[in-house]
């Protein structure tokens, strides 16, 4: 963890402490850690559950629980794409394909590895536009696989 | 040069579909003003855009940004009330929808919001629940239980703190609705709770929302501050605090006890019942859990009494139901129609039949846990009753078709699959038998099953069926084993060469 990100985990955890009769919500500060970090590194669960009153392993079992908390720090653009059953019926699996295809071209370049994550993800809720790709927290409706690339043209 | 006035939808699918894309290219045009409205759920045209005539709206459908001059010379558009999609609903809860701008309060008034709050106001909240009986109203998440005996559960319940908690978890594939309600149309849902809070006397309301939807949780968060700056939520000195909170993407959080886990931060695992919620839920105290789609429902039935909704509708479905379209049917979107049409009407009449150059193979209704229905099944009314009747579940009205390329042995190990991820590991017969489930599928499909798998998966899923805590395990076997019922030969064209002499 670089200081600024100290600094900024420190302030987060300031605002984290539950003010009686309030009780601490592990889930609550993880999610507002990852929103200031990015991710929840492993190596802060002890200063979160100091804070919380709670113990390691109740935060660590908090954090392995939900797929939407990380502990690895994603690329500068996190792509998402959907695998719910309408994007699957409209074949989703295709376009996941083309991404992947697409990424590795880019991240095959080892100074360009950290730019893309690409992952999939269980129902987005956009499923009459379906398929469906979220970048960045973006929504792309109707996606198909010749559309890939020049949709991540814009990230490159 | 005059402005033109029109109407441009401002949700995620909308925008997703390029409705953004609209808006940028045309910002700063003088001919026209944008007004960003919720979506009418005619997915299928979206970018739509809409303009005033003497007559009502006209639509025009899928929009590019070159089609702005004839937008603004009125050119080819068509009357929003001939639209088929749209003429043959009924909508209530989703009347406002494509209408109004989400988040204008005095809109929201103007076209009959807050007459539900009213009407509870001028009741106890014995009538207030009450009224819900007489509505015959049942909960539209997926369980289908009874809202007034929850309610009135919750209200005899002596306790000095209670909540009314919003389920907008919303992880059903294939469903929509509640992220429409919330970005569309979210005063409708702060008023179902505070009708909630009244007539059981809590002070305190939550709703969970996915990660997934932070358009929706931006909606909410603004309206809630609304509705507190205008003393919506502070009348009679009855203070009713609301607040949104985020989950972290684990499905099984939409089973209530998962959910109120989530909610007090730990890991959303699903625990036995009872005690009920009503009883005994979030921090030990009553707590009213119900989905986003039943809440919206409410003001609606406050405003017209309890016996207009038991007038639509069949003998044990009352009232309306949205439906969520989406699959390869060509017409995906929203559609709400009261309880009773076949599932073949609704695919053909809304649907519109399928995607061009497909050919139907199948329906899943009620998410991935829902039953699949082939083309011989499709007659059945769209009711709890029916569904129930045959071992399958409305759920939260997510109906997803899959076309002829879609192979079955892949989908069901699609489902199991699911199940083995998002299973919160309380139940072993869920723990356990879902990856054991998706394992089977595995190996049916590397060509190395036996007529043996098969019956070893039929075995597992009734075990699951009948032993699971929550719906999660109980349900995970319905889309695999109708899989297996309806496409027999799939599967057993898949087992090896070995197993097929014998």
């Amino acid at each position: 963890m670089t200081t600024r990100h100290k600094t900024q985990l420190a302030e987060t955890l300031k605002t984290g402490r539950p003010v009686p009769p309030d009780k601490p919500n592990i889930l609550k500060t993880l999610l507002t850690v990852q929103s200031t970090l990015g991710h929840v590194p492993a190596n802060v669960i002890s200063q979160i559950a100091q804070v919380l009153g709670v113990t390691d392993a109740q935060v660590a079992g908090v954090l392995s629980y939900y797929p939407d908390l990380r502990t690895q720090s994603p690329g500068r653009h996190l792509i998402r794409v959907c695998t719910g059953e309408s994007c699957t019926a409209n074949h989703g699996g295709l376009v996941l394909r083309a991404i992947q295809d697409c990424v590795r071209n880019v991240i095959g370049d080892s100074a360009q590895s950290e730019r893309f994550t690409v992952e999939r993800m269980s129902c987005a809720g956009n499923c009459a536009v379906s398929p469906t790709v979220m970048i960045d927290g973006d929504f792309c409706g109707r996606v198909s696989p010749s559309d890939v690339s020049s949709l991540l043209e814009r990230y490159r | 040069m005059t402005t033109t006035r029109c109407y441009l939808a401002n949700d995620t699918s909308s925008r997703a579909a390029g409705a953004e894309r609209l808006a940028e290219a045309w910002s700063g045009r003088p001919e026209i003003q944008l007004i960003r409205t919720s979506s009418r759920g005619a997915f299928f045209l979206e970018p739509m855009v809409e303009r005033d005539t003497p007559k009502g709206r006209e639509a025009w459908f899928n929009v590019a940004p070159d089609d702005l001059p004839l937008i603004v010379g009125g050119v080819g558009g068509t009357p929003v009330a001939e639209i088929p999609f749209l003429q043959q609903q009924t909508r209530f809860t989703f009347a406002n929808f494509g209408m109004t701008e989400p988040l204008a309060l005095d809109e929201y008034q103007s076209r009959g919001g807050l007459k539900g709050l009213a009407a509870a106001r001028s009741l106890s909240p014995e009538a207030i629940v009450e009224e819900l009986r007489i509505s015959r109203l049942r909960g539209r998440g997926g369980a289908a239980f009874p809202v007034w005996k929850k309610w009135q559960v919750a209200q005899q319940t002596k306790s000095e703190q209670k909540y009314v908690v919003a389920n907008a978890d919303e992880g059903d594939a294939g469903t929509y609705c509640d992220r429409m309600i919330m970005e569309g149309d979210p005063f409708r849902l702060i008023e179902g709770m505070f009708i909630c809070a009244r007539a059981i006397g809590a002070t305190r309301g939550y709703i969970y929302c996915r990660y997934e939807y932070p358009a929706a949780a931006r909606a909410m968060r603004f309206a809630i501050q609304k509705a507190r700056e205008e003393d919506l939520l502070d009348c009679d000195d009855y203070p009713f605090d609301l607040e949104v909170v985020i989950g972290a993407g684990s499905y099984v959080c939409g089973e209530e006890t998962a959910l109120l886990e989530s909610l007090e931060g730990r890991r959303g695992v699903v625990l036995a019942k009872p005690p009920y919620p009503a009883e005994s839920g979030l921090y030990g105290k009553p707590t009213i859990v119900s989905n986003v789609l039943t809440f919206a429902t409410i003001p609606s039935i406050l405003a017209r009494g309890g016996a207009w909704h038991a007038s639509l509708g069949t003998e044990d479905s009352r009232g309306t139901m949205a439906l969520q379209l989406g699959g390869r049917v060509k017409q995906p979107g929203l559609v709400e129609i009261p309880f009773g049409l076949t599932l073949r009407d609704v695919l053909d009449r809304f649907g519109g039949g399928m995607a061009p150059g497909s050919r139907f193979k199948a329906v899943q209704v009620g998410g991935p846990l829902g039953s699949l229905f082939p083309e011989s099944k499709l007659d059945i009314p769209v009711c709890y009753d029916a569904f129930a009747k045959a071992g399958a579940i409305l759920g939260h009205g997510g109906i997803v078709a899959y076309d002829d390329e879609t192979n079955m042995v892949e989908l069901a190990r699609h489902f199991m699959a699911f199940t083995a991820d998002e299973s919160c590991g309380k139940c072993t017969p869920c723990r356990i038998g879902s990856v054991r489930g998706r394992e089977i599928l595995e190996h049916i499909q590397a060509g190395e099953g036996t007529a043996e798998s098969l019956n070893l998966l039929r075995e597992l899923g009734e075990t699951m069926k009948a032993t699971s805590l929550c719906a999660l395990g109980g349900r995970a076997s319905y889309p695999v084993l109708t899989a297996m019922e309806h496409f027999p030969n799939e599967f057993r064209s898949k087992l090896s060469a070995f197993s097929s002499q014998q």
